[in-house]
């Protein structure tokens, strides 16, 4: 109680912008809220469309946007060409795009793939065991996963992931050349 | 090894309550920082109806957040669940219980940032005299466990429901649908509850209104496999 009121009791002397100092904002007002501490992402292998396994450790050593989504959701799919214009820009650069369909089979999001050109893998997991390791609770939520495989950043909801300051910050975290 | 440990651990005690901004309750200073940065006057609340369903809409606008209630029609509920695996009786079940739209927004980052929590179950659905709580994702779990609904059926109604309790920092939205547990066509008031800039923040919604349900019930027959389901 003490602890919550003397919080407060900084926020009223307008002290309290460094809590949220972490949100960077870019110019188009879009936000990568960080995790204040970054922990190892939980290790996990689902198949893709075509039965082919993704482990997570197989991407270590680059940055992983892992993306949790379902095609019927509006914000999912809104923001799912964004996706793939960004995956086409930064894959030269060692960023990963990794798309995990929560609950849905591979005929479902085949039928989805019909109406939308995504070239980046779409894991399929089906019985949603990998959504709640990461304690997702709302669809769409996507991790940023550091080349160490940290969870640096969580973002709730579509983002516009072509937007060159967003990927400005996601080749910021690889390793300088 | 250790590293996942330690996200289990924060996973088992919802380790986003590990966010500093997260763990404040109203004190004076909180109240203080509302008041001084105009964050309770400037609260609107409307009712219209949304460009994309069509449909009528019930609005909070403050300062750092925006909760949008989009009517849905019970054809639209009964549909959505009928083609992800639920059979016809348990869909009308959803469908006739007033579902709305839910698109809650922390729109901080245009003002000055902070992070938004809130639980369902702090919400509360008046109706003439009566005060009763939403019917959550957990709730419902119980239920369609007990009806022996699929599993693929259950999980895209837990995915398809507004979170029980979410963090929102600035930027951050969901959307997804509230089940009020109400008849079709019914009105009703709703009280609005989140935590933002350190306060306890509460709204009311008035006079919602359940969209009818202009389809008859179809009663199950021996040949639908949902009559030989436990009611």
């Amino acid at each position: 109680m003490r602890r919550n009121t003397l919080a407060s009791s900084v926020c009223a002397l307008g002290l309290c912008a460094w809590l949220v100092a972490a949100q960077a904002i870019t110019p188009a007002g879009q936000t990568l809220p960080e995790i204040p501490h970054p922990v190892a992402a939980p290790d996990f292998e689902l198949k893709d469309l075509d039965g082919v396994p993704h482990r997570l450790t197989d991407y270590r050593g680059k940055v992983v946007v892992l993306n949790f989504w379902a095609t019927w959701c509006p914000p999912c799919r809104y923001e799912m060409p964004s996706m793939q214009r960004g995956w086409a820009a930064a894959q030269a650069d060692d960023i990963v795009f990794l798309g995990v369909n929560v609950g849905e089979d591979a005929d479902t999001v085949f039928m989805f793939l019909a109406d939308y050109s995504v070239e980046f893998p779409l894991l399929l997991d089906m019985d949603a065991k990998v959504i709640k390791q990461y304690q997702v609770v709302g669809l769409p939520t996507t991790y940023i996963i550091d080349p160490q495989g940290r969870l640096t950043h969580r973002v709730v909801g579509s983002r516009e992931w072509d937007d060159a300051a967003l990927l400005k910050v996601l080749r910021g975290l690889l390793p300088k050349p | 090894m250790l590293g996942f440990m330690r996200l289990q651990s924060m996973i088992n005690s919802d380790w986003t309550r590990a966010l500093p901004w997260k763990s404040w309750q109203p004190g004076l200073g909180g109240v203080l920082l509302a008041m001084a940065g105009g964050v309770m006057a400037q609260t609107e609340i409307s009712t219209g109806i949304d460009a994309e369903a069509g449909l009528p809409y019930w609005e909070i606008h403050a300062p750092g957040m925006s909760l949008r209630l989009v009517q849905r029609l019970p054809d639209q509920t009964r549909a959505f669940f009928l083609a992800r695996g639920f059979a016809r009786t348990d869909a009308d079940v959803i469908a006739r219980s007033c579902v709305f739209q839910t698109i809650f927004k922390n729109t901080s980052q245009t003002v000055r940032p902070s992070a938004l929590e809130y639980n369902l179950r702090d919400w509360r659905v008046r109706v003439a005299s009566a005060v009763r709580g939403l019917k959550t994702r957990e709730d419902w779990a119980e239920a369609w466990a007990s009806r022996g609904v699929p599993q693929a059926a259950r999980i895209a109604f837990e995915w398809a429901l507004l979170p029980t309790r979410q963090v929102y920092n600035p930027g951050d939205y969901n959307w997804g649908m509230s089940v009020f547990n109400l008849p079709p066509d019914s009105r009703f008031d709703l009280d609005v509850v989140w935590q933002q800039y350190g306060a306890r923040r509460a709204e009311v919604l008035k006079d919602i209104h359940c969209a009818p349900d202009a389809s008859t019930p179809i009663a199950p027959t021996p040949a639908t496999p949902a009559a030989t389901k436990a009611p």
